[in-house]
């Protein structure tokens, strides 16, 4: 049985038992890859916070960059999973849209920051 | 108005930085605070056990499939049973712990703890911005937003014709409130008394575990359908095998 026999040096951790027709989930393993996935939407919505400011968007454009480089984050997190989402995931909506919103805040906070000491003061 | 405002350097140096860097301070010193003031707290025994019985009886309905269908119903009845199931609160019993819980001192403590240390620094640096930092305009938001945001945004300056981007100072607190949790979490790990969002749904959930729980698990466990699965498992095998040696 897989469920998080140390096979991976990464932090992602399988979480389905590979053996039966039911899906279950080891509950911690699950929750760790959540954290693996809020980590590294917050760290990268906060780089992109700051390359957009420095970069000098200005309205939607600034928003439009948040949703690309979010993008990337599910791609990458999707590559590194192997393409096999559901044997790191229960659904599709984890990888794709969660932390999507907290990161936002952080996006906007770091954009405003950087815009401003660049290109005001 | 599409002409960019030039704004004084000093306004950069001495209030964007300082109240950033003051509030992932206060952000830090909170979480230590709460960390100092929490190790005085005892698990009660009673409640602990109540937990891991409904662990137990989650794990069981959870892996219900695994087992044969008579070993579940032994386990069920272990659970359920009316007489000593270890599930089966009596009614009289069944609203005594969740009184208890809010009467008993400690708790209570510690949530009125736990609350003030939220509610205190952000009510303090709050009133230190408006003192220090009001009257002036602190910085531009890139993006544009509507006139009805004007109010709240440049609430310390007086002129109506400057562009809505252009904020006071409050409203870059109000921004670095939000924006900084996402920092916090990642330069405290996990276990962070600064995200006010999580603890208000943790909080929510917090005074009725115990007594509704063993309720709900019980009625859970009763509903659960029992199919083995084990006897299938031989031709899902004979099916992998086939795949890996075609």
């Amino acid at each position: 049985m897989a469920v998080g026999h140390g096979d991976s040096s990464s932090s992602d951790k399988k979480s389905t038992d590979a053996l039966s027709d039911l899906q279950t989930f080891n509950a911690e393993n699950l929750q760790s890859n959540m954290k693996v996935i809020y980590y590294s939407r917050t760290f990268l919505s906060i780089i992109g916070g700051v390359i957009a400011g420095i970069l000098g968007f200005k309205g939607l454009i600034g928003f439009v960059f948040y949703f690309l480089v979010m993008a990337v984050t599910s791609a990458a997190l999707t590559a590194k999973a192997k393409f096999s989402i559901h044997s790191y995931f229960d659904t599709w909506n984890r990888v794709l849209l969660d932390g999507f919103f907290g990161g936002l805040m952080s996006f906007v906070l770091f954009w405003t920051f950087a815009y401003d000491i660049v290109h005001i003061f | 108005m599409a002409e960019d405002l030039v704004l004084d350097t000093a306004i950069r140096d001495w209030v964007l930085i300082p109240l950033s860097i003051v509030m992932v301070l206060i952000g830090v010193l909170r979480y230590f605070v709460s960390k100092l003031m929490r190790s005085t707290q005892v698990p009660d025994g009673k409640i602990v056990k109540e937990g891991q019985v409904i662990v137990r009886a989650r794990n069981l309905r959870a892996a219900a499939n695994f087992i044969p269908p008579k070993s579940f119903r032994a386990r069920r009845a272990y659970f359920s049973n009316e007489e000593n199931g270890l599930l089966h609160v009596p009614k009289g019993q069944a609203q005594n712990p969740q009184a208890q819980m809010f009467s008993d001192p400690n708790m209570a403590m510690d949530m009125m703890k736990k609350n003030l240390s939220m509610i205190i620094p952000q009510t303090l640096t709050f009133a230190w911005v408006n003192f220090f930092f009001s009257g002036f305009v602190a910085a531009k938001i890139p993006f544009p937003l509507t006139q009805r945001f004007r109010s709240m945004l440049q609430n310390g300056i007086d002129l109506s014709t400057v562009d809505v981007s252009y904020v006071s100072s409050r409203s870059w607190y109000f921004l670095n409130l939000f924006g900084l949790r996402g920092l916090f979490s990642l330069i405290l790990g996990e276990d962070n008394a600064t995200d006010d969002a999580q603890r208000m749904m943790q909080m929510s959930g917090f005074g009725f575990d115990p007594t509704k729980n063993l309720g709900a698990e019980k009625d859970g466990l009763d509903i659960v359908q029992h199919e083995w699965a084990l006897p299938k498992f031989e031709q899902r095998a004979e099916a992998v095998l086939r795949k890996l040696v075609s």
